[in-house]
């Protein structure tokens, strides 16, 4: 996600995983989930296309 | 009598054993330097003296009957507040789980008493281990022991058993390690600690802050005690299924003190990058000392570790908000304001992100691995910089900078999101005197020869073995 997310759909992530966050609540932590969601993006430009994701450890 | 606080456990557990002090000995002279310095340093939430000291009994009536000893007995354990302990609190380092008493140990606690150590008490820690800085609002920020002026971090989120065991109110303690908390303390307190490799070491009874970059291990004053722990703390758990069943080496064995022909890279790039000029030239100075020893030493990098921060980011948030996520709807006015906004941030992850991340976690496991076939450890700063004060927000890294935060794990984290075993320990001090910390990588499932590196390290020099100042 490039475009800074906004209080409207911070309000329905929230409300889908279940929290009822007031509006000053989620825009006092807009700005570290902006953040966030930009540096998350840059895995999409890992070439990620050939590599299965972990969901096992070396269980030896 | 030599001073008991400042003996290493493999020093205490030999006397025990000879006869030369007794349990009760040293299990009081530890009461009494907790007594003494804990109330300005803040490293225990809950003292169990009474049960501590009925312990050291037990042991020494053990000793005078003659009866088999394990290879820790009498020596002392301070325990991160997130071990689980049979009728002592373990609270997280929460307002939360403030009277939580667990009715079993954890695994690792269980062992460990069975190897003879007695427990000292619970130490405090950041929050549910949600932060590296080592702070706590609810119990007190724990003080880092360099420093008599200055408050400083002793870094987290094992903040109480890094200034316990740096200012000598026990030879061991034990930490856990989600994006650096074992290897972070060890850096800015002076001390030695391993992460060892994801499935090594039981996390069965060790309160979670995210199942997949959890680990935990033994924080010492020296690597030969790390070995001496972690082969009593190690092993197949049943009740841990994430646990190897691969044999648990006799890690002291391996410390010959012999490093001919041991491959060292020394990580360039976004490792030293990072540093600041004092720490850069304190970990390039122990290349150095390892290669005059006999070491072969060259460098290499890991490009796709520039996204371990992404990956990590993913994982830890989405795994620590399915954990805390009642709690954060019930209780959310408990947390720690920091931790509850690091939670909340874990709602904005989407399902992609995690898979994307576990897709950038097989490939940088596969750039470290690539990077092992050719060499038996890689060496990086274990921190870019020492410990902070209390205060500080920002910090200026030798590629810019960055916040307190952010810098003190990003050196760290990418070997929680490869598994791969690191150890850290001191390589120098800075001007101002405070520790600075390098960290030791190896093959999954090879502590032995990250241990021999650290060990042989520690007898060509003499980091390890200053102590801080104590008023």
């Amino acid at each position: 996600m490039s475009q800074p997310i906004d209080l409207e759909t911070m309000r329905r992530v929230a409300g889908l995983a279940g929290f009822e966050w007031s509006d000053a609540e989620l825009e006092a932590i807009r700005p570290l989930v902006d953040a966030s969601l930009r540096m998350l993006a840059g895995l999409e430009t890992l070439p990620l296309d050939e590599v299965e994701p972990t969901t096992q450890y070396r269980i030896l | 009598m030599a001073d008991l606080t400042f003996a290493s456990a493999t020093e205490l557990a030999r006397m025990i054993a000879a006869r030369e002090v007794s349990p009760v000995e040293v299990v009081r002279a530890h009461l009494e330097r907790i007594t003494a310095l804990d109330g300005s340093l803040r490293t225990f939430i809950t003292l169990t003296a009474d049960a501590a000291l009925a312990a050291a009994a037990a042991a020494e009536a053990a000793v005078v009957a003659g009866r088999p000893l394990g290879p820790l007995h009498g020596v002392p354990l301070g325990l991160k507040d997130l071990y689980d302990t049979a009728g002592v609190r373990t609270t997280g380092g929460s307002r939360i789980l403030a009277d939580r008493v667990p009715a079993a140990d954890a695994t690792v606690v269980r062992r460990l008493r069975e190897a003879g150590m007695i427990v000292l008490g619970k130490l405090n820690m950041v929050e549910f281990a949600y932060g590296p800085e080592g702070l706590n609002p609810h119990y007190g920020h724990p003080r880092n022991p360099w420093d008599a002026t200055t408050h400083r971090m002793a870094g987290g989120s094992s903040s109480g058993s890094g200034a316990a065991v740096a200012a000598g109110l026990a030879p061991v303690a034990l930490g856990s390690d989600t994006g650096g908390s074992i290897r972070i303390p060890c850096s800015l307190c002076g001390l030695t600690g391993i992460k060892p490799t994801y499935g090594r070491v039981s996390r069965a009874g060790v309160l979670p802050l995210s199942w997949s970059m959890d680990h935990v291990g033994p924080m010492t004053r020296s690597a030969a005690d790390c070995a001496l722990v972690l082969g009593a703390m190690a092993g197949y758990d049943p009740a841990d299924p994430s646990t190897s069943v691969l044999p648990v080496p006799d890690y002291t064995v391996a410390l010959t003190g012999d490093v001919r022909g041991l491959r060292v890279g020394l990580l360039r790039g976004f490792f030293l990058e990072s540093a600041t000029a004092e720490v850069r030239a304190a970990v390039e100075g122990a290349a150095t000392t390892l290669e005059k020893a006999g070491a072969v030493v060259d460098e290499v990098a890991l490009p796709g570790v520039r996204h371990a921060g992404a990956g990590s980011l993913a994982v830890v948030a989405t795994e620590a908000l399915a954990y805390h996520a009642a709690w954060l709807r019930t209780r959310a006015a408990d947390y720690d304001p920091d931790v509850r906004t690091r939670l909340m941030l874990g709602a904005f992850v989407t399902g992609v992100h995690y898979v994307r991340a576990q897709q950038a976690r097989a490939l940088l496991r596969r750039e470290v691995d690539e990077a092992l076939a050719r060499r038996d450890v890689l060496l990086a700063p274990a921190t870019p910089i020492t410990a902070p004060a209390i205060e500080a927000r920002q910090a200026t890294l030798g590629d810019g900078p960055a916040d307190i935060r952010s810098a003190l794990i990003r050196l760290t984290r990418p070997f929680n999101f490869s598994g791969h075993p690191a150890c850290s320990l001191p390589c120098g001090v800075t001007a101002g005197g405070l520790p600075i910390g390098m960290q030791v990588v190896g093959r999954p499932f090879d502590e032995a020869t990250v241990l021999r590196a650290a060990d042989a390290y520690q007898r060509l020099t003499d980091w390890h073995a200053r102590r801080p100042v104590l008023a």
